[in-house]
């Protein structure tokens, strides 16, 4: 597999490659990938190999460079592409043509390719060229009008969503058309993915419930939406943090009797284990304001003065789907990742140290998930990937880097 | 030539047991590109999305939300009453004639009903399997309960989303529940090529949580590596400034992002290279990312300026006295081709009936419309992504509960009409 791609594409690359696949990153010579530029930084040191976007998005892929702009540079990549079986590239349309990236010029190379091209808003329309960050692509694509408060208006999320999104909807397509060559007598085909379009398709049920109710669903805070009417709140603050739990921690719905039982027993029911308030919570009909609001208070008053895994874990002995409000701190050091050995350490012999990556996202029986090594340094595979497998003589390659095309 | 080809997973027939979010989501992309999913469903306790709306003309209906309909285009459905005494046997010989089976179940209740994968796949070498609960078949969070709305708080996203100082608020939708998907999809369709490839199938062990977990770009490295707990800024960013939502003239938000000098350099031109641009503290990104909230300021002044309300429009000439030229020059869509025209990244924050007119999304056909007999002429989405040769899409629309009872039962299980009809008559099939 090549990898050409900016932010959009390496997570897409990455997962395949952990599937099994060889995948190489393909980066300009010296200034190396824009992304190595992403910050955070090891011990927040900016520097071309110190990147942990390139450290996440980038391990145990390969690095080679290559001069696209020079004429020899894009003749090095056809002959990779001869042999490769995905191109993932992310150029803005229509540029990928003039840097020999395009499908209907890997294609003549090699008809059994398939191109992924991942793209802000997909290869053609209107807005093919316009410029986005992850921001952009959650604002455009919904996901930011469906978060945030009624009064503060629309936020993002801090750990970028609509290239998540690209990449993982992304690498749906490129393995639908990586089976349906299996199955099609190895004829390739190109891959078309929008990154707005991706986020479309991440709006849980906004969009019919415009289509079919005209309401547009908003960012509700701390509450949740039900059917167009904001509903009850949703988050409670602990002793250590916040827990998430839905209908007032299930104080409202047909499960509510476990809950009063439970606040009742610590004597902070607040009143809500008298018959008429169990009837009435358990009675599938909505609340008045003022009725909601007590039942608030008391689950507010209950949790503050509790601890988070603590509350989660008695609630579901009680058959109530509560979960902890998790920090990556929190979640680095989950007892329940931790049985499950999910996380994987990964060896950076240059720094002489080892750290702590996430594991696998799916544990396949048969064929399991990899983590192939750290992240390459800039043009760390050049001999190995041009020596080896398109052999060319240590000559040869002396004379591509003199004239800057490796 | 492409009339020639098959489309990717025609002729794989899928016992499709998952609910809710994430399973039908999974499945749905299998059913779109081809394969025969047949949903599992039972009228005694059925679907949660078919409970809850949108629900058409505000009736509620096993068969009218909007909600299910989405998740479930192109799918067959038949339904089964799995405590009836027959209930597992007749699942168990549907599953006998898939390829594939999905489930959604807290870890446990497929092995109740002799549903699990050591047992179907006795004598099945091919058979393929995925479960896909919140947390995977073990650890002690194995059998937790919960939903999108919550996993998405142990996840990591409600921390990181929200205003710092304020509550954690997270998504306003079950965000999980369409992040997880894609990397279960991958999982699968990599596990069908080995199949295919192999004929051997196999079982997949899958925790919607340690899925979530990847999509939290350098959240955990950031801790793990360096010992910085990431968390909420608002519409900042960790580097990039500037980096908001901005409020035009006629209420609707606009995004500018600055990620690198050149976002910044484009920013400057398009705003007219106002003073306070060109300010020493301005020039590079990591002393600008401390004059955020100045630069916010003046964004936002600019905006204010800048913009209109199409429905009240500005005077043409400046009020009679005042030297001020009329400087409200854009409306939000105007604002947003004129940024883009520098090269700067921006958008508009779209709402859903925003979405269904954005020419973007019209151009590509995003947006499937199919007719349903029950909820009538509806818009379902399709997948972010077009294969040049075998697309995909929905190709009809959701199943009504239980609609392909008879030619399931009889024509792939194998019942005889006297059988299907007895089991019918004794509620088998509820």
């Amino acid at each position: 597999m090549l990898d050409f791609s900016d932010e959009k594409g390496q997570l897409c690359a990455r997962l395949l490659g952990e599937l099994g696949a060889d995948v190489i990153k393909i980066e300009p010579p010296r200034a190396g990938d824009p992304s190595r530029a992403r910050g955070p930084f090891f011990r927040g040191e900016e520097g071309m190999e110190t990147s942990l976007w390139w450290w996440a998005m980038n391990a145990g892929k390969k690095s080679i460079t290559c001069q696209l702009q020079l004429a020899a540079g894009r003749e090095l990549v056809h002959r990779l592409a001869a042999t490769a079986d995905i191109v993932i590239e992310t150029c803005m349309p229509p540029t990928a043509e003039s840097l020999g990236l395009d499908y209907a010029t890997l294609s003549a190379v090699n008809p059994g390719i398939i191109v992924v091209s991942i793209t802000n808003f997909g290869q053609t329309g209107p807005y093919r060229s316009w410029h986005a960050t992850d921001i952009v692509g959650a604002a455009m694509g919904g996901l930011m009008s469906v978060t945030g408060d009624p009064d503060r208006g629309p936020v993002h999320i801090l750990a970028p969503q609509a290239l998540t999104q690209a990449n993982i909807q992304a690498g749906v397509g490129a393995m639908t058309a990586l089976y349906a060559r299996g199955v099609n007598g190895g004829v390739g085909q190109h891959v078309d993915a929008s990154m707005q379009e991706a986020v479309v398709n991440a709006l849980d049920h906004a969009s019919p419930t415009w289509d079919i109710s005209g309401f547009d669903m908003f960012g509700p805070g701390i509450r949740r939406i039900n059917n167009g009417q904001i509903g009850a709140r949703y988050l409670f603050q602990t002793k250590d943090g916040w827990v998430a739990a839905l209908q007032v921690g299930h104080l409202i719905g047909p499960g509510a009797n476990a809950i009063i039982d439970w606040l009742a027993e610590t004597g902070e029911a607040n009143g809500l284990d008298a018959p008429e308030w169990r009837e009435k919570l358990t009675a599938l009909v909505p609340l008045s304001v003022e009725d909601r609001t007590k039942v608030e208070e008391t689950m507010i008053a209950f949790c503050r003065t509790r601890l988070k895994e603590d509350l989660v874990r008695e609630a579901q002995a009680r058959n109530a789907g509560w979960a902890p409000v998790f920090s990556p701190a929190d979640i680095a050091e989950s007892k329940q990742l931790a049985a499950r050995e999910y996380y994987t350490r990964v060896t950076h012999e240059d720094l002489g140290e080892a750290f702590t990556y996430p594991g696998a996202p799916f544990k396949l029986s048969a064929t399991p998930w990899m983590q192939r090594g750290r992240a390459p340094h800039l043009g760390e595979h050049n001999e190995d990937v041009y020596g080896e497998l398109l052999g060319l003589e240590p000559a040869e390659l002396r004379r591509l880097r003199m004239k800057m095309v490796i | 030539m492409s009339e020639a080809l098959k489309k990717p997973f025609a002729g794989l027939r899928v016992a499709d047991f998952a609910w809710v979010g994430v399973g039908p989501l999974v499945s749905k992309y299998l059913a779109d590109h081809g394969a025969e999913v047949i949903r599992i469903e039972s009228s005694t306790y059925p679907e949660t999305l078919r409970r809850v709306g949108p629900f058409v003309n505000g009736i509620p209906g096993i068969d009218n939300s909007g909600y299910y309909a989405n998740f479930n285009s192109s799918k067959y459905g038949v339904t089964v009453n799995l405590k009836h005494p027959r209930g597992p046997e007749i699942a168990r010989r549907l599953v006998a004639k898939c390829d594939i089976v999905t489930e959604s179940y807290t870890p446990g209740i497929m092995a109740r009903y002799g549903l699990d994968y050591e047992t179907l796949s006795k004598g099945r070498e091919d058979l393929l399997m995925i479960s896909m609960p919140l947390y995977g078949q073990t650890g002690p969070w194995g059998p937790y309960m919960g939903y999108g709305h919550v996993l998405q708080a142990a996840s990591g996203i409600n921390h990181l989303t929200g205003w710092p100082e304020d509550p954690p608020i997270g998504t306003g939708i079950a965000y999980t529940d369409f992040l997880v998907p894609h990397f279960a999809a991958i999982g699968l369709i990599a596990a069908l090529d080995y199949r295919r490839r192999t004929g051997k199938g196999q079982y997949i062990d899958f925790s919607q949580f340690e899925a979530a977990v990847h999509g939290l770009g350098t959240a955990i490295l950031d801790w793990t590596v360096n010992g910085h707990n990431q968390t909420r800024m608002g519409n900042h960013d960790l580097e990039a400034a500037p980096h908001n939502c901005y409020r035009a003239q006629d209420g609707r938000y606009v995004v500018i992002a600055c990620e690198t000098e050149k976002h910044w350099e484009a920013l400057k031109a398009a705003l007219g290279r106002p003073e306070w641009c060109d300010l020493e503290r301005m020039r590079r990104r990591w002393t600008r990312h401390n004059e955020q909230r100045e630069i916010d300021r003046h964004l936002q002044f600019w905006l204010d300026d800048y913009t209109y309300d199409p429905l009240r429009p500005p005077p043409d000439e400046a009020p009679e006295g005042s030297d001020a030229p009329p400087i409200r020059r854009f409306t939000t869509d105007e604002l947003v081709l004129h940024f883009q025209s520098f090269g700067v990244a921006c958008g508009i924050v779209q709402k859903p009936s925003d979405l269904r007119k954005d020419p973007q999304l019209t151009h590509r056909g995003h947006y499937h419309f199919l007719d349903h007999p029950v909820m009538g002429h509806r818009s379902y989405d399709g997948p972010s992504f077009r294969l040049s040769k075998t697309p995909g899409g929905p190709s009809k629309p959701a199943p009504c509960l239980g609609e392909d009872n008879e030619r399931v039962y009889r024509e792939i299980v194998g019942l005889s009409e006297e059988e299907f009809i007895d089991l019918l008559a004794d509620g088998a099939f509820e």
